[in-house]
């Protein structure tokens, strides 16, 4: 029975393919604008699928603070608290790499 | 039976719910308009729910990009580099209707095709993007825009006016009229008087450029007046409203561009004309009194009728502008809200970034960003966060966005064509 159940379970889970944008946290739509889950030829835009969710998370918080210089992206991550960013985090770091 | 439920109480906490749900009852999608909403719609529904029919309607077999199409007046960039087909959406799974929409019946619930043909839908997308009000600009209809481009949809009014400005004898006045707001892209008629500076300055360096606008202020405006001053000093004029920049009529036979207090002959002139949703969306019944198109912040379904969702440049998006940027980044909301809904799911309220990169030079790039939440039944943009590039630029930050803003167009290009 319980076989039986983690089996569908898991054909579900093919049928869903791999992590996607429905399960994806409110803001991490915009950011693949950007930062794409999949590799961009002659993009010199730093990849970030893949990458551990703390070293978002540091990346962020920096950004956010001003500590780390950015072009674009102490301006945006003023946008997301840190719950928020947290989820955003944990959906890059579960794409492929 | 109770294991059946015990399992979708399962799939329901994995966060499965929507596959299983449209195993028993995939929905249909109309998409109206392959841009840069209705694209990227389409290959996202089909990547969050490959059981959903999903078809496109657009006309034009290859869709020419306008992000950037200011590079090709410049030269720095061809035609051919603007240009993207839909083999992506189709590898995606996308039926593609190579033809146009022409009647919409909300009621129904059907879209009436150009060839003849009829769809129904579940939910209808449309991002059929802007067309001009033409005549709201005296003397300024389709025939003028042969003699004085537009070039604000790529294509071949995009060559037209490239192929105008080189033949301009140097010492030549170019001529742009800015219309007032809201239209699509903010800061591109300033990018595009930059690009024709930048240009000028080498081909043609006894030439100036006439930017007449119907505004007083603009998108990153003191970063492109600090870049003109230091890049182009006394080659670009602007006009603002307050001091007589609104044109009133133009005269295409002369080139002519009449405001309140004066009248300027050009040797090349381009009108961005006032604009408003695409035609078919007036049609539809979604299309206010404005001319746009007013939709809910979360799933952007119309106000004025249900089950039609409207992306990109036709819709009212409250504080988000109307750029590439935000209609690919409304249409993955768009979709994953669909999605939902025809699960019989709430959708989650959206968290959406806007950022408009524009050109000054071939290697000066400055940048506007915002973050935008539903709030009070529209989008709106969140304090503290967004803004423009820091008007001291330090350690060849310019050259940096310009590269930054190329890395943008290869990525979105990409999600939105596959
Ligand atoms: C010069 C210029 C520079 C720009 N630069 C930038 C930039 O750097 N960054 C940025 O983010 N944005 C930029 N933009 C803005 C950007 O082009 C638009 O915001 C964007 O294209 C909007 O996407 P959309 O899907 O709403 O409409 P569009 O991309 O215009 O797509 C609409 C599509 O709908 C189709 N259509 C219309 N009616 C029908 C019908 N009845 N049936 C079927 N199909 C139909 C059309 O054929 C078209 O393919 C620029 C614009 C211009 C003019
Ligand atoms: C407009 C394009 C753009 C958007 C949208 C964007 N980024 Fe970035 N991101 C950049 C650029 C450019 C950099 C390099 C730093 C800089 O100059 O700002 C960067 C750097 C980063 C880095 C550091 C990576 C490294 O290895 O250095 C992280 C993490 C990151 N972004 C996360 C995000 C998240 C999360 C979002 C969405 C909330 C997001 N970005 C949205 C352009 C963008």
């Amino acid at each position: 029975m319980r076989r039986i159940l983690l089996a569908v379970l898991a054909s579900a889970l093919l049928l869903a393919g791999p992590a996607q944008a429905a399960d994806a946290p409110p803001g991490a739509s915009s950011c693949t604008g950007c930062h794409a889950t999949t590799k961009i030829a002659g993009s010199v835009i730093p990849r970030i699928a893949g990458r551990k969710a703390a070293d978002i998370m540091t990346f962020m918080r920096e950004y956010r603070s001003g500590t780390w210089p950015s072009s674009v992206m102490g301006r945006i991550a003023k946008g997301f608290d840190g719950q928020q960013t947290d989820a955003i985090a944990a959906w890059f770091a579960a794409q492929p790499e | 039976m109770s294991t059946r439920r015990h399992f979708l109480k399962l799939t329901a906490a994995a966060g499965l719910a929507p596959a299983i749900a449209s195993a028993q009852g995939a929905g249909r999608v109309v998409v109206i308009g392959g841009g840069y909403g209705g694209a990227t719609a389409t290959r996202t529904l089909k990547a969050l729910e490959p059981k959903l029919d999903v078809t496109l309607v657009e006309p034009s077999p290859v869709y020419t990009s306008c992000p950037f199409s200011n590079s090709v007046l410049a030269n720095l960039r061809e035609i051919s580099q603007q240009e993207f087909r839909y083999d992506g959406l189709k590898r995606a799974g996308v039926t593609v209707a190579a033809t146009s929409a022409t009647a919409v019946d909300a009621a129904t619930k059907t879209v009436t095709l150009a060839d003849g043909n009829r769809l129904s839908y579940d939910r209808l997308v449309m991002s059929p993007g802007i067309d001009f009000n033409w005549g709201a600009l005296l003397g300024y209809d389709e025939a003028a825009a042969q003699k004085m481009p537009h070039a604000w949809k790529a294509g071949a009014q995009t060559m037209l006016l490239r192929s105008q400005l080189q033949a301009m004898e140097d010492g030549g006045l170019v001529v742009m009229s800015a219309p007032a707001n809201p239209f699509r892209c903010p800061p591109g008629p300033y990018e595009r008087a930059s690009l024709i500076a930048y240009w000028l300055k080498i081909w043609k360096p006894k030439s100036k450029l006439l930017l007449l606008d119907a505004k007083d202020a603009f998108s990153k405006q003191r970063l492109f007046q600090n870049a003109w001053a230091e890049l182009y000093p006394g080659l670009i004029e602007w006009v603002p409203l307050s001091k007589g920049g609104k044109v009133i009529s133009v005269d295409p036979a002369t080139l002519t561009f009449t405001t309140e207090f004066a009248s300027h002959k050009a040797a090349v002139g381009n009108v961005i004309p006032p604009q408003r949703a695409g035609a078919i969306a007036g049609q539809a019944g979604v299309a206010d009194r404005t001319g746009w198109c007013p939709v809910e912040p979360v799933a952007f379904e119309s106000t004025l009728r249900p089950s039609i969702h409207v992306l990109g440049d036709a819709a009212i998006m409250g504080g988000m502008p109307k750029s590439a940027f935000a209609a690919n980044a409304q249409a993955k909301v768009c979709a994953a809200a669909i999605v939902a809904l025809l699960a019989g799911r709430k959708p989650q309220d959206p968290i959406l970034i806007n950022t408009c990169y524009s050109l000054v030079a071939a290697d000066y790039g400055i940048s506007i960003a915002g973050v935008y939440r539903p709030a009070k039944g529209q989008l709106t943009e969140i304090p503290g966060a967004g803004g423009v590039s820091p008007l001291e630029a330090v350690g060849g930050l310019r050259g940096q966005e310009a590269l930054y803003a190329a890395s943008w167009f290869r990525t979105i290009t990409a999600e939105t064509f596959g």
